[in-house]
């Protein structure tokens, strides 16, 4: 049974015949779901790009900070980009905030799902460079723990794996496999959790306090209960440093690896994933420090998670268009 | 500081949303079409005082009553949302609660309410860079339990989303259609609820009167099978379905951008 068909029941089973059908043609199936989510997150920061701190000086300091320890072919154009932001401060958060709400609003537009995910990947490269440093990646600064590589291309990762297009003549395993076809789909999966894992070991983090230290710093501004658990996780980890950052590493190999295991091993180690983009969202990032007015978005937590609903193993995903095209749908649904 | 044009855009938009459910009101009529149909008229009474309220909250230009009267009203409107969803829990179950006709209003009318409630003076929360958005916001202030706030925000994020996708795609005529449900359930479902209630009827008020996510859909059918007797031109127009989705969208985003930049 497809992915879709499979949905559609879940939907339909307990409604009556003239429900069912319905419901059939309206459900939406599991890849669009996670468009939709991507959407909302996307819509999300464009709200949060119009809160007064975006348009205060610390906006354009935020920016021109992750040039910080990138080389100097990586950190001059952020620096002038953070000159731009400081000089034109308004109009361009302004222009900003409203390009990442009609991304959210393109997507979850299925006439217009196609334009507003390839948008979306060109606008977060952009952002990725010029406005967090590339992740801070090329920094001996980046930690999986505070939002390494980068939430922004995350973004990027999903909109090319949640492209609406199938390839022909093959079950794809798990819904990221639907566009690029599943050797690819894993290799990045692989490449994306090595790469954390790597984050983890490198000397800045494995110190005996950087991660009390990392950790210790997200309570500020936050609300007393968010504040007190980031200072209670913080304490745990004192002095851990090294021993935290191993376990971490193995961890995230094990997920790095989990897409090549059988189904029911895979799903383990996807909620292992997901198990650990919480932790890293609550106690790492404070739910992206928005609850102090001054997160730009919901950093990385969220969108580790939404990939490892994509690479859910499937009993069988339909990749066949006209089985995953509900009719009425517009072109950009034709085949998601 | 937010650029107080920025809040002026949001303002007007919600006068825009205001004066379109003013006009669905005018021209659905439901003052003559007996207590009944006259309840179905809930959401766009709802659309119009909230986006009344916002508009003011938004731009003090365009305030028109005190805080503690509109706490009144969003606590009237929850609180009758509620026993909608309530109702309709009992004909679908935990599906009216997850994706029912009356879930996201009751959502909507719950953010307001919370919004008047929890809103405090700027000076006793502010903090660095946000010091100056009392002013910018025009007295809105500053929210108490952020938290509350940011989850109001990622399920009004959510719902808009979700409308969006289903207002444009397959059924849109159909069983995502508020027109539709607001005319044609009336054999069924306000029979049904007046003398079915428990006993198994399927075409329930909330299931029937969708304008919610699709597992909702379950029961419109059941709904549609009864002719719209009596039914004017509704559903097109202003009384077109996506006319009233569209004003949900634009509350629901604005709703989530008020509550963010008051945080």
């Amino acid at each position: 049974m497809s992915e879709i068909a499979s949905a559609g029941v879940r939907t339909a089973w307990r409604s009556k015949p003239g429900a069912r059908a319905e419901a059939a043609r309206g459900a939406p199936d599991a890849r669009r779901l996670l468009q939709l989510t991507l959407a909302g997150i996307w819509l999300l920061d464009g709200v949060l790009q119009y809160q007064a701190f975006m348009f205060s000086k610390g906006f354009s300091d935020m920016i021109s900070g992750t040039a910080s320890g990138n080389p100097r072919a990586v950190a001059s154009p952020i620096t002038w980009n953070a000159s731009l932001v400081q000089h034109h401060l308004v109009l361009l958060n302004t222009i900003f905030a409203t390009i990442q709400l009609l991304l959210g609003i393109g997507i979850a537009w299925r006439p217009t799902v196609r334009v507003a995910l390839a948008a979306s990947i060109a606008w977060a490269l952009g952002v990725w460079w010029f406005g967090e440093g590339l992740g801070m990646v090329l920094t001996s600064a980046a930690s999986p723990v505070n939002g390494a590589p980068g939430a922004v291309i995350l973004y990027a990762l999903l909109a090319v794996l949640l492209w609406p297009a199938d390839r022909p003549g093959r079950l794809a395993p798990f819904t990221a496999a639907r566009a690029v076809g599943a050797p690819v789909a894993r290799a990045l999966w692989l490449v994306l959790w090595l790469s954390l894992a790597w984050f983890a070991l490198l000397p800045g983090n494995r110190a005996p306090q950087a991660l009390h230290d990392m950790i210790a710093g997200m309570g500020d501004g936050e609300p007393g209960w968010l504040a007190a658990l980031d200072r209670g996780a913080a304490s745990l980890v004192a002095h851990q440093g090294l021993a935290a950052s191993v376990v971490l590493a193995i961890a995230l190999v094990i997920v790095a690896a989990g897409v090549y295991l059988p189904a029911p091993a895979a799903r383990g180690t996807l909620v292992l994933a997901i198990v650990i983009a919480a932790v890293i969202w609550v106690f790492g990032e404070a739910f992206g420090v928005i609850m102090t007015g001054g997160g730009t978005d919901p950093n990385s937590g969220p969108l580790l998670a939404l990939l490892a609903l994509a690479y859910w193993p499937a009993r069988a995903v339909a990749t066949a268009p006209s089985r995953t095209a509900p009719a009425g749908a517009g072109e950009g649904m034709a085949a998601s | 500081m937010i650029p107080s044009w920025i809040l002026d855009i949001f303002a007007a938009i919600m006068l825009v949303v205001a004066a379109v459910s003013a006009a669905r009101l005018v021209a659905a009529r439901p003052w003559q079409r007996g207590a009944r149909r006259a309840a179905l008229a809930d959401i766009d009474v709802a659309h119009l005082l909230m986006a009344i309220a916002m508009a003011g909250t938004l731009a003090s230009g365009l305030r028109t009553l005190p805080d503690g009267a509109w706490e009144v009203v969003f606590g009237v409107m929850t609180a009758w949302f509620a026993y909608r969803v309530a109702r309709d829990a009992q004909v679908s179950g935990v599906r009216a609660l997850a994706g029912g006709h009356c879930a996201p209003h009751l959502l909507h009318a719950g953010a307001m309410l919370y919004m008047f409630v929890a809103v405090s003076a700027p000076a006793a929360h502010g903090s660095g860079g946000m010091g100056g958005m009392g002013g910018g916001l025009s007295g809105m202030g500053t929210l108490e339990l952020p938290f509350l706030a940011l989850l109001f925000a990622l399920a009004l994020v959510g719902y808009s989303i979700w409308d969006l996708d289903q207002l444009s795609g397959p059924g849109t005529s159909g069983h995502y259609s508020l027109a539709t449900a607001r005319v044609a359930p009336t054999g069924a479902v306000l029979a049904g609820v007046g003398a079915t209630a428990g006993s198994g009827a399927t075409a329930g008020l909330g299931a029937a009167v969708v304008s919610g996510p699709a597992p909702v859909a379950a029961g419109l059918a059941e709904a549609r099978q009864v002719p719209p007797a009596s039914a004017p031109a509704d559903g097109t127009g202003v009384l077109a379905p996506w006319v009233a989705t569209g004003c949900r969208i634009a509350m629901g985003v604005t709703m989530a951008f008020m509550l963010l930049i008051m945080i």
